[in-house]
């Protein structure tokens, strides 16, 4: 690989981030190795798997096939800055609720592709759903329960857009 | 039957404890790991499957920025070894070395390189020149088993192929024949699977020092795999910690050791710590259900009783030995009918395929294949219900399988297929099965067993649990959890036994410096073997704690009552858990609480399950579509039945797609895999999935803790049978090789365009 350098600046779950990196270096590279940002995995490095999923302007991508300076200027939300133990966000709750999460390895991209798809499309059926995840694999759970997690989810999420309290499934 | 049980925290719901890390990245996996100084190797692999090499050159690989160091075959322990992590037995043949010159399979190691960074250590594997003679590979088991075929591991098998060679039998095939009235044979195919965890395979090894190794990996057996790493390395045991991080599925391609050794002589030979990660290609290519080649008779009399069960079951072992006799051996302890003359003849077979290696349903998923398709042809020779002839053959409580020596122990196989019938009476009555012109659906069933536990009754298990002041306790257990829920399964063991809340549970596990032995995480062992030594743990514990409040109260008789203490002497007490707990630790005549446990197995209770699968054959298309998939299993009392559910679940999806189209296979024209990536390699999606039902009876094993057995490798076992005899059903064509997509087109699942 090219030794050359470029400087690039991200709006990193809500905290502009500045990385020196290398010319083909992936998004994801810049995650884990220089943003100290494991959640994101690398399954293949090859976009097939979605365990690096991330959403990047709004748009759920598999950020081993972004180059990171392409990603300059953007906005990329992680898994790590979505919630917290004490605020988790209603698909990190559901996931947890619903039995979604065995070995956790594809959690991560399941949940922000769910994100993703939740925050364009707040009432999706369970086709739509269906849809929006193929592009991330799991290996344990068969998906039923993660299918049943995003739908609990969404009913969360739908009741919070409509200005209600919450009412976790 | 079901016992009475009023359980507080066993048989209940209960999300897993790690669920919050894993929801939030927080979880750490091996490569996720980042040690001071780390450095990271990649491997310089055969592309040819048999080859000698001629010529390492490396110095257009030393000019990489970053390059760090070579490992060439001559620098590393030369003794052969097997890597798989079972406990020593004589099946288990030495034919592997950490780096060889004479690769015998696509991928085989032959040098590793190390780089600053794990690009530059890849580039520099890549211009690593090694000369290779190539020579004649034999990719399937008739190749190798051709009498002109080379012995490709001499020193195990002089004259032939073959690794082992075991004959299981009773009876009488004669009388078998002779009482039979129909007999049905076919010759069944199965074709290697891969395991595709997520996670690809990753180890950080730490041996800077050259002393004391530490290895973080993705494990199943961490004390086998330590006692083999310190074999190959001439170590002591305590001076070789293996450490598992989380891990990202397994389904037994991690109960081995993969390359940890390398990895750790890197790290010793360039003074730091390394990680050494496989790509998405390597590990494709690193291990596989073995592929089978099956003879199968069996034969009935006209009132449907079974008489003759006769198979030569050949297993693809690739070039080296690893488990294959194992599977061979636990494929013969799997007939859960009474048939009274059973033979069954097995062969693990050496080929320069990709090596075979544990996976989920181990030798079982290779002859239950086959058996349940011939179960259902002949059921519909003999005009009976397919349910009906199976269950009017199985073996009861009380009674041992064919050439087995403990009887079943617990059996809800009927409630299984009852319940099946139930769900099945409810889809129908939604949707009618369909057969006009274009379309006919049908079902198609199989029922499976396994073990709780290797079926030699290998498993052995400690477990130990300290006691807090606060009355919460430390557990620890040797067992690894790899995604199947287990650490939440036996902090739930402990819970309920020693009457405590689960969140006063912490549990440590798979560690070799902090916790005691375990087999390891194979054999669908950990609910039944570990968790039995749990429960015997916390017994341990309470009577420690009782006989320490007698100490404190010599004068009174003290006796437990429903986890409370009642004192009555010069004083009437009564102590809850919490306060004996504090008075224990703190009085004067106090005491260090720690209850330790340890199960041998004794028996090897077997669970069960049945499959319904509802397809639908395309006639102007030849294609077929999954519609409805059923399985309900009797695992004993279900510790956590939020995990056995998705146990189910997730072993149906990998029937699924072992039955309709996963295959890897080895192109020797490109020097590739078939399936390079998982584009190629297509495990199913979200989208594939046909509507799936799980369910469990009401059971109780009587040696289980709390009465449970066993059910991750159970789950998957009897779904690639039930699927191809719902296509034969629908299709009306005769099926005896996986993957169908050989024959038919698939549709996906869920589309209902034509609805």
């Amino acid at each position: 690989m090219t030794d050359k350098q470029y400087q690039i600046t991200l709006k990193l779950n809500g905290q502009t981030r500045s990385f020196e990196v290398e010319e083909g270096e992936t998004l994801l590279h810049v995650l884990r190795e220089r943003a100290g940002l494991t959640g994101a995995k690398k399954g293949c490095d090859l976009g097939e798997c979605g365990a690096c999923t991330v959403i990047l302007d709004g748009r759920a991508v598999n950020s081993c096939c972004v180059f990171a300076v392409s990603a300059d200027g953007k906005q990329v939300e992680t898994i790590e800055g979505i919630g917290s133990e004490e605020h988790p966000h209603p698909l990190q709750q559901a996931f947890m609720d619903a039995g979604a999460i065995q070995c956790g390895f594809c959690t991560p991209g399941m949940i922000m592709a769910a994100k993703a798809l939740l925050d364009r499309n707040p009432h999706p059926t369970r086709e739509e759903v269906r849809q929006a995840m193929s592009g991330n694999l799991c290996r344990c759970t068969g998906y039923e329960k993660i299918e049943q997690a995003i739908a609990m989810a969404a009913e969360v999420v739908a009741s919070y857009a409509e200005g209600k309290e919450g009412d976790r499934a | 039957m079901s016992e009475e049980k009023n359980y507080q925290i066993v048989n209940k719901e209960v999300p897993r404890l790690e669920s919050w890390k894993k929801a939030s990245g927080q979880a750490v996996y091996t490569d996720d790991i980042r040690l001071p100084n780390m450095a990271y190797a990649a491997l310089v692999r055969s592309p040819y499957s048999r080859a000698k090499v001629l010529s390492i050159d490396v110095s257009e690989a030393e000019k990489v920025p970053g390059y760090l160091g070579c490992l060439l075959p001559e620098e590393v322990p030369q003794e052969f070894f097997n890597c798989s992590g079972n406990p020593p037995s004589p099946l288990l043949m030495k034919d592997e070395q950490v780096l060889t010159m004479e690769p015998k399979v696509l991928g085989d190691r032959i040098a590793c390189v190390a780089a600053e960074t794990e690009q530059a250590a890849r580039e520099a594997a890549d211009l690593v020149k090694v000369e290779y003679e190539e020579l004649m590979p034999y990719l399937s088991i008739s190749q190798a088993m051709n009498e002109k075929a080379e012995p490709l591991q001499p020193h195990i098998a002089q004259n032939d192929n073959i690794i082992e060679h075991r004959k299981v039998s009773q009876g009488d095939r004669a009388v078998g024949e002779a009482e039979s009235d129909i007999i049905l044979e076919d010759h069944f195919v199965t074709q290697p699977m891969q395991h595709a965890t997520i996670e690809l395979t990753s180890c950080v090894c730490d041996f800077s020092d050259g002393k004391h190794l530490t290895v973080y990996s993705t494990s199943q057996t961490v004390f086998q795999e330590r006692r083999i790493m310190a074999e190959i390395l001439g170590m002591k045991e305590t001076d070789v910690r293996f450490s598992k991080p989380m891990v990202g599925g397994g389904f037994g391609a991690r109960q081995q050791l993969h390359a940890q050794h390398v990895a750790a002589l890197m790290s010793k030979k360039i003074g730091r710590p390394v990680n050494l990660s496989y790509t998405r290609e390597e590990d494709l290519y690193s291990v596989v259900r073995h592929g089978s080649d099956v003879d199968l008779r069996i034969g009935a009399s006209k009132d449907g009783k079974l008489k003759l069960f006769d198979t030569t079951f050949r297993l693809n072992a690739g070039p080296y030995t690893t488990h294959t006799p194992t599977v061979v051996a636990a494929a013969s302890r799997k007939l859960q009918y009474n048939v009274p003359n059973y033979f069954f003849d097995g062969l693990s077979v050496y080929t320069d395929d990709i090596t075979g290696g544990a996976f989920r349903g181990y030798g079982n998923t290779q002859l239950t294949f086959g058996r349940e398709i011939l179960m259902d042809r002949l059921a519909q020779a003999l005009n009976m219900d397919p349910v009906e002839f199976r269950l009017m053959n199985h073996v009861q409580v009380g009674e041992c399988f064919p050439c087995a020596s403990i009887p079943v122990s617990s059996n809800g196989i009927e409630e299984c297929a009852r319940r099946c019938q139930a769900i099945q009476a409810e889809i129908d009555a939604k949707s009618p099965l369909v057969d006009n012109e274009d379309v006919r659906q049908a079902w198609g069933i199989a029922f499976s067993c396994h073990g709780s536990g290797p079926s030699n009754k290998d498993g052995l298990s400690g477990a130990v649990v300290m006691l807090n002041d606060d009355a919460t306790v430390q557990l620890l257990v040797g067992s690894a959890d790899i995604g199947q829920g287990s650490e939440t399964m036996e902090s739930q063991i402990a819970a309920e036994c020693l009457g405590i809340p689960l969140s006063s549970v912490k549990i440590t596990a798979a560690d070799t410096l902090t916790t005691p032995y375990n087999t390891g995480t194979f054999g669908s062992s950990q609910t039944f073997i570990c968790g039995n030594s749990v429960e015997l743990a916390c017994k341990d514990l309470k009577r420690k704690v009782l006989d320490q409040l007698k100490n404190i109260y010599p004068d009174s008789e003290v006796v437990e009552k429903e986890h409370s203490y009642q004192i009555h002497g010069s004083e009437d007490l009564e102590l809850s858990f919490e306060e004996a707990t504090r008075k224990i630790m703190f009085d004067l005549k106090g005491g260090v609480m720690i209850g330790a446990g340890t199960y041998k197995a004794a028996a090897c209770p077997n669970p069960f399950a049945v499959c319904f699968v509802k397809a639908e054959y395309h006639k102007k298309l030849n294609a077929i579509r999954l519609l409805d998939i059923i399985e309900v299993a009797d695992v004993g009392t279900p510790i956590n039945r939020m995990t056995v559910a998705g146990q189910l679940e997730g072993g149906i999806a990998q029937g699924v797609g072992y039955a309709l189209y996963e295959r890897m296979e080895i192109n020797p024209r490109s020097r590739r895999t078939q399936a390079s990536d998982l584009l190629h390699y297509r495990i199913p999606q979200m989208d594939d999935m046909p509507q799936t039902y799980v369910d469990m009876v009401d059971s109780y094993d009587p040696y289980g803790p709390h009465g449970a057995k066993s059910v991750g490798e159970l789950a998957t076992v009897p779904v690639a049978p039930a699927i191809v005899n719902a296509v034969r059903h629908a299709s009306g064509q005769e099926l005896n090789s996986l993957p169908l997509c050989d024959k038919f087109i698939i549709l996906p699942s869920r589309r209902k365009e034509e609805a």
